[in-house]
């Protein structure tokens, strides 16, 4: 029982206001009548020596206002509604890497899918069930259906995948599941009960929390460091609350550069430098040392061969130049920059370029792998743009960054400079969206894309006056750091992290072998490409017509990869055995029932029997007032 | 207002075959005869005895005594033209409660009584008793009227009665009787809300003057059922101006309708004690039954 609008409740002044009507109506009136002797017999009245005088007026005219104020402030029930058949239920898994992983009778996965089966087993006929999924995102596995045969082989082809579980995508399965009559929600960490009452609507949410405390170790970062110039380094963390031991391995292009064993304090991560390296080439850090969760004990990074390569910064202010060269040197110590202005540059003296970055400049067509066009100027109206450029609809005075490509929405939007509106051509993806005064709500911040001429990067937001050096606004120079790092990586070898979309170049149908082997087909788009979205962690394989491209895909994931949270004692209780099952299945379910049209009803009744009874009191006594 | 009901030629047409049920006739009976020397002047004779000294010569049997030489009276029954006076309390009490009206169902009756009296050209007035608040009492009679189409002469009279002062019936009664009105018939209208010894003493002191009485005994449907709305009130007496608190209610009411059964059987119980007619008449709403029937079967009527 409760309140939808407790603020109503103050309606319930009106019951003081009837008690002082009463206290006013304590006046007697007097009756005359022909002679004290027909009354010399009747008792004195009980009532003068009572404060208020209450009768069966009062108490309906009390139960008239209570019920109407009640309903005014949303009197609510919570009923148990008693499990009919044709039950609507839904089945929701943590698709998450928690969930893949290993306990001692297979993953936690596994013992979620054994209790949801059992719960199928003990439906009764006619139950319909759901299977919905979530991790990143929300997906219905299995509309409703009362095939239960169809239910058990939905739980059965359910994968735990290399990403963190996101609470919006909980919400949004436990939204999807609205309407049913009962939730289950299997999961390895207890969500928030707010969480549960807010998207479950009143529905009942029965939480299945899978999985005992694990220790678990992961490869935070990888960082292979500059070949030949600066040493790498690999970041190792324990999450357990005991020391572990880890042996690590890292690897180049498949042969083994390092193996190390190191002792990792509770809860503690410890750094661990190598190289420099000798040669640029795939980098991978490996523990060997096995624990409870597989996807995070791998990490792959791309180290670029340090055969000295050309670079061009061109921008017409001094301080953007240094700052842009500063940061393709922090990616790449071998690079030659030159930086530019504009107005000096000699397209015909220019040679090819690795890589070029273009601030507020426009291309005059220059010779390079890859391009990186910062701050666009619009193009004048009197000539037509080369089919390079990018077209500028609007310029922004101040940008905010509202989203990364990864899909992760940033905790507050990061205020940036001015900022273009460019209108990007299909086969560039979209890795950053912002928005800005005066713009019609979103646009793209930054983009990415290969065409005829090689990579090429977009971002449109200015980085005049060291706005990539402010502490303030670090998001930037990250964007702008990964955005290099991008252009300068090989097109067919990708190192992406899980769950971020990766487009790669093919044609026709492409095949795309997934690190557990399945393959999977995709056809190319107009653009020549298909895209790829990484969801477990390792070698992905795409070969299209002879080309062939690798994407290594990074998994990592701080409280997702924290799996010794002790799962509460009444959640643990909640594990369904066959008994408990079946006794779930039949089990009422807690609704929540607002009342108001009972109260309104019970009010209705009430004033119609007290008009009832003043109308035969009227008739009784014979008198017009009552 | 109900007294108009009495006027109404409807009404009084049903009225026509009803006469008063008064006795009409007395014998003059012997033991008297020393005192007032009474012989009946009817026509119709009744016995005949031995003349004796004194007797009236004008009664003497002149046939027979020519036949049979023994003197002999004849005597008659007396046909006597009864005096008839309905009095009609108009106390305040039998302005209350207003809903019952009261008073005009006690002058709705007079009227009709009267109406009925003079089926017989009997002498019939109409007369109403109160006590100003200073205790004087006061009796207001209307003339003597014979004859039925002298009737609407009563409805003047009956218009100005209103209920107020003090009931103070003995008084009233004493006023009526120095009148020195030969004995007739009395009918006594009232809710007899008095004190008995008031009613008793006013009811004897009629019977010394040989008065034939009729008490009717008036109550309105409230007051007889105790219907008065539900509540706390303070009562006012409308006579004494007396208060006191009561509830009101389905209990109190049932109380009150006792109460004026207790007070209804005490004066009956007092009339037929002392030969009086009683008559109940409770309830204005059954006036037409308590005429046509009940007056006629307690012998009010005939």
């Amino acid at each position: 029982m409760g309140l939808l609008n407790p603020r109503n409740l103050a309606y319930l002044a009106s019951l003081a206001v009837l008690v002082a009507i009463y206290l006013r109506a304590r006046a007697k009136p007097t009756l005359e009548v022909s002679s004290l002797m027909l009354f010399d017999e009747i008792a004195a009245p009980v009532a003068s020596s009572r404060v208020l005088r209450t009768d069966l007026m009062f108490w309906l005219e009390m139960a008239a206002l209570g019920a109407l104020s009640m309903a005014l402030a949303g009197l609510y029930i919570r009923s148990q509604t008693p499990a009919a058949h044709h039950q609507a239920r839904a089945l929701i898994f943590d698709l998450g890497a928690g969930m893949g992983a290993r306990e001692a009778s297979g993953t936690r996965l596994d013992e979620a899918r054994r209790q949801a089966l059992e719960i199928v087993a003990a439906a009764k006929p006619g139950d319909n069930f759901s299977v919905i999924g979530y991790a990143l995102e929300a997906t219905v596995r299995r509309a409703p259906t009362s095939h239960l045969a169809d239910v058990r082989q939905a739980i059965g082809e359910l994968k735990s995948a290399a990403l963190p579980a996101r609470a919006v995508a909980m919400r949004a399965a436990l939204m999807r599941a609205r309407g049913t009559a009962e939730i289950d929600l299997f999961a390895d960490r207890a969500p928030a009960s707010d969480l549960l009452n807010s998207a479950g609507a009143g529905t009942h949410v029965r939480v299945h929390q899978v999985g005992e405390p694990a220790a678990n170790l992961a490869i935070v970062a990888l960082e292979p460091g500059t070949v030949g110039a600066s040493p790498g380094r690999v970041v190792v963390r324990n999450f357990s609350d005991r020391p572990q031991l880890c042996e690590v391995a890292l690897d180049l292009d498949g042969h083994n550069l390092l193996s190390t064993t190191i002792v990792l304090e509770p809860r503690g991560q410890t750094v661990l430098p190598f190289g420099p390296l000798k040669q640029g080439g795939l980098v991978q850090a490996r523990i060997v040392t096995d624990d409870a969760l597989a996807a995070d004990n791998s990490r792959w990074a791309f180290a670029a061969n340090d055969k000295p390569d050309t670079a061009l910064v061109m921008s017409p202010s001094p301080e953007a130049r240094d700052d842009l060269a500063r940061v393709l040197l922090a990616v790449n110590q071998s690079l030659i920059v030159t930086a530019i202005d504009p107005v000096k540059f000699d397209l015909a003296k220019a040679p090819r370029y690795r890589i070029a970055v273009l601030n507020d400049a426009d291309d005059p067509g220059i010779n390079a792998a890859a391009r990186l066009i910062i701050y666009p100027p619009p193009w004048l109206e009197r000539t037509a743009p080369p089919s390079w450029q990018l077209p500028v609809t609007g310029t922004v005075a101040v940008a905010e960054m509202q989203e990364r490509a990864d899909g992760e929405q940033l905790s507050q939007p990061l205020a940036l400079s001015p900022a273009r509106i460019l209108s990007l051509p299909a086969w560039m993806d979209v890795l950053a969206h912002g928005t800005g005064a005066g713009s019609g709500g979103s646009f793209p911040l930054a983009g990415f894309g290969y065409d005829s001429r090689g990579a090429m990067g977009m971002i449109a937001f200015s980085v005049n006056d060291h706005m990539l050096l402010d502490p303030d606004k670090l998001e930037a120079l990250v964007l702008t750091v990964e955005m290099v790092k991008r252009l300068l990586a090989p097109q067919d070898l990708q190192v992406v992290s899980t769950g971020g979309s990766v487009s790669v170049p093919a044609v026709g149908v492409a095949r795309i072998v997934a690190p557990d082997r399945s393959v999977s087909e995709a056809r190319a788009d107009e653009m020549g490409r298909v895209r790829v979205r990484p969801i477990e962690a390792g070698r992905y394989e795409i070969s299209s017509a002879g080309a062939k491209a690798v994407i290594y895909a990074n998994y990592y994931d701080a409280g997702e990869s924290d799996l010794s949270a002790v799962p509460p004692a009444a959640a643990s209780s909640a594990k369904a055995t066959p008994e408990t099952a079946a006794a779930m299945a039949g089990r009422a379910a807690t609704q929540v029932k607002p009342i108001a049209m009972w109260l309104v009803a019970l009010a209705l009744v009430a004033m119609l029997v007290e008009s009832a009874l003043l109308t035969r009191k009227a008739m009784r006594w014979r008198v017009r007032d009552v | 207002m109900l007294e108009a009901r009495a006027f109404e030629p409807d009404f009084l047409r049903r009225l026509d075959g009803l006469v008063l049920g008064v006795q009409r006739s007395r014998t003059v009976r012997e033991g008297r005869r020393m005192l007032g020397r009474v012989q009946g002047l009817g026509i119709e004779p009744e016995s005949f005895k031995e003349y004796t000294e004194g007797d009236d010569l004008r009664f003497l049997d002149w046939n027979a005594f020519a036949r049979l030489d023994d003197l002999t009276i004849r005597t008659f029954r007396a046909e006597r033209e009864i005096e008839v006076s309905i009095l009609v309390d108009a106390s305040a009490s039998m302005g209350l409660p207003r809903e019952d009206d009261k008073l005009g169902f006690a002058l709705a009756l007079a009227a009709s009584l009267a109406y009925v009296a003079m089926a017989s050209n009997d002498a019939v007035r109409l007369g109403a008793f109160t006590a100003a608040h200073g205790g004087t009492p006061r009796l207001e009679t209307s003339a003597l009227h014979r004859r039925r189409e002298s009737y609407p002469a009563f409805r003047t009279f009956v218009g100005t009665v209103r209920a107020s002062g003090a009931t103070q019936m003995a008084e009233a009664m004493g006023r009526l009787l120095l009148m020195r009105r030969p004995a007739g018939t009395v009918m006594l209208i009232s809710d007899f809300l008095v004190s008995a010894s008031d009613y008793e003493q006013a009811l004897r002191s009629l019977l010394r003057a040989r008065h034939e009485v009729k008490v009717i005994h008036v109550l309105g449907d409230r007051e007889s059922n105790g219907t008065y709305p539900p509540g706390h009130y303070r009562v006012r007496d409308s006579e004494t101006g007396e208060l006191c608190e009561v509830t009101l209610g389905a209990t109190a009411a049932e109380t009150c309708r006792r109460r004026a059964e207790q007070l209804s059987a005490d004066l009956a119980a007092f009339c037929a004690a002392n030969g009086i007619v009683y008559a109940r008449a409770f309830g204005a709403s059954h006036f037409d039954d308590i005429v046509m029937r009940e007056f006629p079967r307690l012998g009010v009527m005939r």
